[in-house]
């Protein structure tokens, strides 16, 4: 056999491997369009792939799916004014194989709930209710207004950035909480070893409770902040960069160093805000600008 | 097996290990979820194992309850306390008195520990059960880390990590409620340390996030 025959079966075979490998991971869009009425319902089931949602116009739902291989199957169905999507599996699929990455335009009131093992989890700009959950998928959720926003992540990060007159509960095992510009009547996260930190204001009049067993909790706030905080770690420590004025009654013992109860700003506004760790440390913070 | 068979099959193996349980549970993320509250319920509960039987008051208070809600009516032949397992709506009906079962479990638990740090301060130090949350629930870690290996290896160590840290936070919330009873920020702590254990199964369960 000569020398070019060789060179010609050669790129004759990575040709070859080239087509059979785009043949069996090759990506297929589609997508699906429902009309819903107001407040309508987005749930999406998927294993292994991101989910995007934004607002769309009018009352119109509309799904693009992008399915990494024939492994994996995308069943969808309208039942009453709720979208039911589901990445169905087939026999053999795994992470690669299995991925569907979805971006979906809702209308801004729809619900929309969403379940995803390692891709991203994002929703923005609607103000009906948010509820995400996710094993390493990181999650990323902005501007909203007046909703509902529950998270539970396993190991995967939490970002929330501009919510509006929230009422947010967050836990996750391990993942990182960050929240900016976030307030409402009910601001929670709580976490086993994930750090939290907040960069905001606290609202007035909203109950904010950070918990973490064993991550750090981190709070800045402009120094026109109106709160009443209680922070206390079991075993790391507690510091403050800014003055409050102390409660008169105190329901645990402070010592310096690992607790502190205060009133910052006026009163009357206040919200309540609950630091709370075991071995992280606790710091509250005035705004670097101020 | 279906969710009926397997939420009839829990009276006998409430922990879901059996074979078949575990076959419908890799593929029934409702059903996961019901077992993995149960099994903190359960945990919750094994902390009663020394107290003893709550005064009648509790029980009628939990009656009333149920029966404010609906769940329970006062003419109807059986007169069973726990609803049905077998109709569509049983999810719901089950949770309600679960949920009930657990904050009385809590409650007695923290009134027990009271009472006995009122009776002097060295009991603070009394070190923590032996027994395990897990073993009196007649389940074991292992087998939860045993059916994330199976699913998914991947994820194995992280569970096991997480697992490891879950039962620490519970352990130093339990210590925490013991030293001072009256602290109402370490019962809730006590509480949201349990709910971290239950998501933890609830998101080991769920085949969907695997």
């Amino acid at each position: 056999m000569s020398g070019h025959t060789i060179q010609l079966a050669t790129i004759s075979a990575v040709l070859a491997g080239t087509i059979m490998s785009g043949t069996l991971f090759a990506e297929t869009h589609k997508e699906y369009r429902f009309n819903v009425g107001p407040r309508a319902g987005v749930s999406v089931n998927n294993p292994y792939g991101s989910v995007s949602v934004k607002p769309s116009t009018g009352n119109l739902i509309v799904i693009s799916a992008l399915l990494s291989s024939d492994k994996v199957e995308v069943d969808n169905a309208l039942v009453g004014n709720r979208v039911d999507v589901q990445s169905h599996l087939l026999p053999g699929a795994d992470a690669q194989s299995g991925r569907v990455d979805y971006e979906i335009l809702a209308p801004a009131d729809a619900s929309i709930t969403l379940h995803s093992s390692t891709g991203n989890l994002r929703v923005e700009k609607l103000h009906g209710d948010v509820s995400l959950e996710g094993a390493a998928a990181t999650v990323d959720v902005r501007d909203i207004t007046n909703a509902h926003v529950h998270i539970k992540t396993l190991n995967g990060p939490v970002t929330l950035t501009n919510v509006q007159d929230g009422h947010v509960e967050i836990d996750s095992l391990s993942g990182n909480v960050t929240l900016r510009g976030v307030n409402g009547p009910l601001i929670q996260v709580v976490s086993t070893s994930g750090g939290i930190s907040y960069v905001g204001d606290f609202g007035d009049h909203g109950d904010y409770r950070f918990t973490s067993h064993s991550g750090d909790i981190d709070a800045v706030v402009p120094g026109s902040t109106s709160a009443d905080v209680s922070a206390r770690s079991v075993r790391g420590e507690v510091h403050d960069d800014i003055p409050l004025q102390p409660k008169q009654h105190t329901s645990f013992v402070l010592k310096e160093g690992v607790a502190l109860w205060g009133t910052m700003g006026r009163a009357a506004v206040s919200s309540t805000v609950v630091l709370r760790s075991f071995s992280g440390k606790i710091h509250l913070r005035k705004r670097a600008s101020e | 097996m279906t969710c009926v068979e397997l939420q009839e099959s829990l009276a006998e193996n409430e922990s879901g290990s059996s074979a078949e349980q575990r076959d419908h549970l890799r593929n029934c993320p409702e059903c996961a979820k019901l077992v993995a509250e149960l099994l903190v319920i359960a945990c919750s509960a094994g902390d009663l194992r020394a107290a003893h039987e709550p005064d009648p008051r509790v029980w009628k208070s939990i009656e009333a309850s149920l029966r404010r809600e609906g769940l329970i009516r006062p003419q109807r032949r059986n007169l069973s306390l726990l609803p049905s397992l077998g109709s569509q709506w049983s999810w719901a009906r089950w949770m309600a008195p679960a949920a009930a079962l657990l904050l009385v479990s809590l409650g007695i638990f923290l009134r027990q520990h009271s009472q006995t740090t009122d009776t002097g301060a060295q009991n603070i130090a009394t070190p923590a059960p032996v027994v395990s949350d897990a073993a009196i629930a007649g389940l074991n870690d292992d087998d939860l880390l045993q059916e994330v290996g199976l699913q998914s290896p991947a994820l194995q160590e992280q569970y096991a990590d997480n697992l490891r840290h879950v039962n620490q936070y519970i352990q130093d919330a339990k210590n925490t409620v013991a030293a001072d009873p009256n602290d109402e920020e370490a019962r809730r702590t006590l509480m949201e340390a349990y709910q971290q254990k239950a998501m933890l199964f609830e998101l080991a369960l769920d085949r969907s996030l695997q």
